[in-house]
């Protein structure tokens, strides 16, 4: 597969804290990866990685291919970036910002009309940026992103201090850019519910590990529903189920079978009343994504 | 890629008041002596038979410090422009060499400070013609007062441009930069080797070109010293 | 009011504010230890001849400069990301907020000049002075030094909270301060010039033939009168200050 980004045991420590600890990143051409991970997990200090800004502590990035240490400038030339909070100088307009970033990367002038227009800022594009709410600044740092028509897309943290309709405008432009632009978006959250709204591919990363990566839809597997046994004498129930070497979870006196067919629970039913057992209710539980996303966060810090 | 970059620096220098300052440096150390003239002309005349000559070390008894404290007012706020909001990050996130990004703002700094000599240049002139100071007009002193301490006072800039670039806490470089304004200020008490002096041209050979030259080479040796360290560090 | 200086002194801590404030005294120690105050023997007093040296580095430049890096150091962290929303929008008024701000910066330039009088006492150990240590004199200088520094550092508050950078009012500062070199050589201006007042203050004088004295209660109207100039500027402009 062509990796867009493909990271190989990629470390930063400050001092004795491990930000980022062996990551390996890989990101299919043409995705919208989604970066997860809880506040401090390593997202932002990966990026800051991933665009050189931040010399990694050990570990090698490679981007459209490239080595990142021996072709810097090449690779940023494709790539556009908006990392934390938006940067900006408040005593220039948000057309000269935009102008002031457009000299370097050598656009044509009306680009700078275009990106205002793609974020809805053109109506201000005359005013100093000092004046901008939170939102308005955001949406200039994205305009500033997508200044060069960039291959590779970095998002850190976008949708921070939208409104609910500037986030569904970001999100809607976000899932348009690899379909119209070819453009593969990298996007960080702490929020699974956006990721899981725009995303194609999730990596999940906590204290500075990465957990989990896969497809959206694998991830969405783990969502798949488990069936929920409520039991006479669930203690005594649960082990006899072990004991006939099953998978069952008890918590709070809830037996849980992990995925299983009808067949199977059918099975399992059976089996516990034959043992003399009263099953009492039988549910199907659907874990949302914030659950299982939790519970893996929870399953790091707990290992 | 430079030309960009400066072309850049100097859009987002504008409306910062440091265009103003530019002006303003050399206009203070010749209004200094509109004062000093206006207030006591012949006594001042009465100094010194050569009195174009008079005029001009008068003028150069605040250039010094002038250049100094200009020199630390400009390179802070050269980094607070990207301080502020933490413009760092984007700025070296585009496809520039973090290298050229430094050079670009000790270019834009040394022009600055250029125009501020050829100002001083220009407005020490009109003032000594308007006192009719009498004698030729000394063109090379001229010069020599307007230029040599800028390039005399080249160290100075490259070491308080490293100091505003890499601190987070802006009142380091601009402390650093009062110690140094003290020791061009006491320069003459001074030994030879404190970069400070320098601007004072003021040498034990009394060679003022040895200035000039020593501030360039140390100037250039200070700067590399400050980009290398530059580079070497994570964007903040 | 004190639980805002407290506060305030706080965040003040980790801005290597220990070492700006030995910066001055060191400087003066520098000046005093390399004076060359021989030339004084049998004619004055040697602690007033090592004060002169000392005090022209550092009254005519560092102390009103520094003013303008204290001031600034204590609104550094307002001018981040929100901070005078965040503490404004706490229990306090302006007004105080404001004087607690002054007060600091005056506490730190107290501790200026103390450390300053260590630097002299220092020095004057080091050259091994054996001329009586005139106690009254230099506490005058100290304390005059320090009440000097009153409208300076209202003049820097104000500036302070105006600009979010540090260069701004700390060019601001330089414009006033450099014409104090003039100022203090002129009869006519100097007693009127604020910036000119630390090192007249400072200046180890008794006799009224001495042209650098300068009579004390005309020092305190125009110490005090500028005082209250930019202590109602800076307090006025704060007050009506958007954040
Ligand atoms: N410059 C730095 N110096 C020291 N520690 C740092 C630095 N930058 C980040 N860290 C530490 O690295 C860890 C990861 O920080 P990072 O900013 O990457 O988190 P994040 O995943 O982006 O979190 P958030 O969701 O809050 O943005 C944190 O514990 C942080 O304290
Ligand atoms: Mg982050």
């Amino acid at each position: 597969m062509e990796y867009i980004v493909k990271t190989e045991n990629l470390s930063k420590h400050f001092g004795q804290e491990k930000a980022v600890s062996g990551l390996e990143m890989k990101i299919p051409k043409g995705e919208i990866y989604g970066f997860l991970g809880p506040n401090g997990a390593g997202k932002t200090t990966t990026i800051r990685m991933l665009l050189g800004l931040m010399k990694p502590t050990s570990g090698r990035i490679e981007i459209f291919q490239n080595d990142l240490k021996q072709e810097r400038l090449n690779i940023l030339r494709r790539v556009g970036s908006l990392v934390e909070s938006p940067s900006y100088y408040p005593h220039l307009t948000a057309k000269e910002n935009l102008e002031a970033l457009r000299k370097i990367v050598g656009v044509p002038k009306q680009r700078i009309d275009e990106v205002l227009e793609i974020v809805r800022l053109t109506a201000a594009g005359d005013k100093k940026v000092k004046g901008f709410s939170l939102g308005m600044k955001q949406r200039l740092g994205i305009a500033a992103s997508l200044l060069n028509n960039p291959e590779l897309l970095i998002l850190d943290e976008p949708t921070n201090g939208l409104d609910p309709s500037g986030i569904i405008e970001i999100r809607n432009l976000i899932k348009s850019l690899p379909s119209e632009c070819g453009m593969t978006v990298l996007i960080s959250s702490h929020l699974l519910s956006e990721i899981d709204q725009m995303a194609t591919t999730v990596g999940i990363v906590t204290k500075g590990k990465m957990i989990f990566q896969d497809s959206i839809e694998a991830m969405r597997m783990f969502a798949q529903q488990s069936v929920l046994l409520k039991v006479s004498e669930s203690d005594k129930a649960w082990r006899t189920l072990l004991g006939r070497g099953m998978k069952a979870g008890l918590d709070n006196g809830i037996i849980s079978l992990p995925e299983q067919s009808d067949e199977n629970v059918a099975e399992t039913v059976r089996g516990l009343v034959a043992d003399g057992f009263s099953v009492y209710r039988v549910e199907e539980e659907r874990r949302s994504l914030e659950d299982i996303f939790l519970q893996m966060t929870r399953e790091e810090q707990a290992g | 890629m430079m030309g960009k970059l400066l072309s850049a620096e100097f859009m987002k220098i504008k409306r910062k008041g440091i265009w103003f300052l530019t002006v303003l440096g050399p206009i203070g150390v010749v209004a200094m002596q509109m004062v000093n003239y206006g207030v006591r002309k012949d006594y001042l005349f009465g100094q010194n038979d050569d009195r174009w000559g008079y005029y001009l070390d008068n003028i150069h008894s605040f250039t010094p410090l002038a250049i100094v404290l200009g020199i630390v007012i400009l390179t802070s706020f050269m980094s607070s422009i990207e301080n502020e909001t933490n413009a760092w990050k984007q700025l070296m996130a585009l496809p520039v060499s973090k290298m050229s990004v430094y050079l670009s703002k000790f270019t834009v700094l040394s022009l600055l400070l250029l125009i501020s000599s050829v100002l001083l240049l220009l407005f020490t002139l009109a003032f000594g013609i308007s006192l009719d100071l009498g004698g030729e007009i000394p063109y090379d002193g001229l010069l020599k007062y307007s230029f040599y301490p800028f390039f005399a006072a080249l160290p100075v800039l490259a070491l308080q441009l490293w100091a505003a670039a890499v601190s987070v806490n802006q009142g380091v470089p601009i402390t650093l930069g009062i110690v140094g304004v003290i020791l061009t200020y006491a320069g003459y008490a001074l030994p030879d080797w404190l970069i400070w002096k320098w601007p004072l041209l003021l040498n034990e050979w009394e060679e003022p070109i040895i200035n000039v030259l020593l501030g360039a080479g140390t100037g250039l040796f200070l700067y590399a010293a400050g980009m290398i360290d530059f580079v070497r560090r994570d964007v903040k | 009011m004190l639980t805002i200086l407290k506060s305030e002194w706080f965040k003040l801590r980790k801005s290597n504010i220990i070492g700006i404030l030995l910066v001055g005294p060191l400087i003066g120690l520098g000046a005093g230890i390399g004076a060359d105050i021989a030339e004084a023997a049998g004619m004055m007093n040697e602690w007033y001849m090592l004060l002169i040296y000392m005090n022209l580095p550092y009254a005519v430049l560092f102390l009103p400069l520094v003013t303008g890096v204290l001031a600034s150091l204590v609104c550094r962290y307002e001018h981040q990301a929100g901070g005078w929303k965040q503490l404004l929008a706490l229990p306090v008024t302006r007004g105080k907020v404001f004087a607690a701000k002054y007060v600091l910066i005056l506490l730190l330039v107290l501790f200026i000049q103390l450390f300053y009088l260590a630097a002299i006492v220092g020095a004057g150990l080091y050259k091994g002075v054996a001329d009586p240590f005139p106690a009254a004199i230099i506490w005058k200088s100290i304390l005059g030094g320090w009440v000097a520094a009153f409208p300076l550092v209202a003049m820097q508050l104000w500036m302070s909270v105006w600009f979010k950078s540090f260069a701004a009012p700390f060019a601001v500062n330089v414009v006033f301060t450099l014409p104090s070199i003039l100022a203090m050589n002129s009869e006519k201006v100097g007693p009127y010039y604020p910036w000119a007042q630390p090192f007249a203050m400072m200046y180890p004088a008794t006799e009224n033939g001495d042209i650098f004295f300068i009579p004390w209660e005309q020092l305190m109207t125009v110490i005090g009168g500028f005082f209250l100039l930019f202590y109602l500027g800076g307090y006025f402009y704060f007050q009506r200050k958007a954040v």
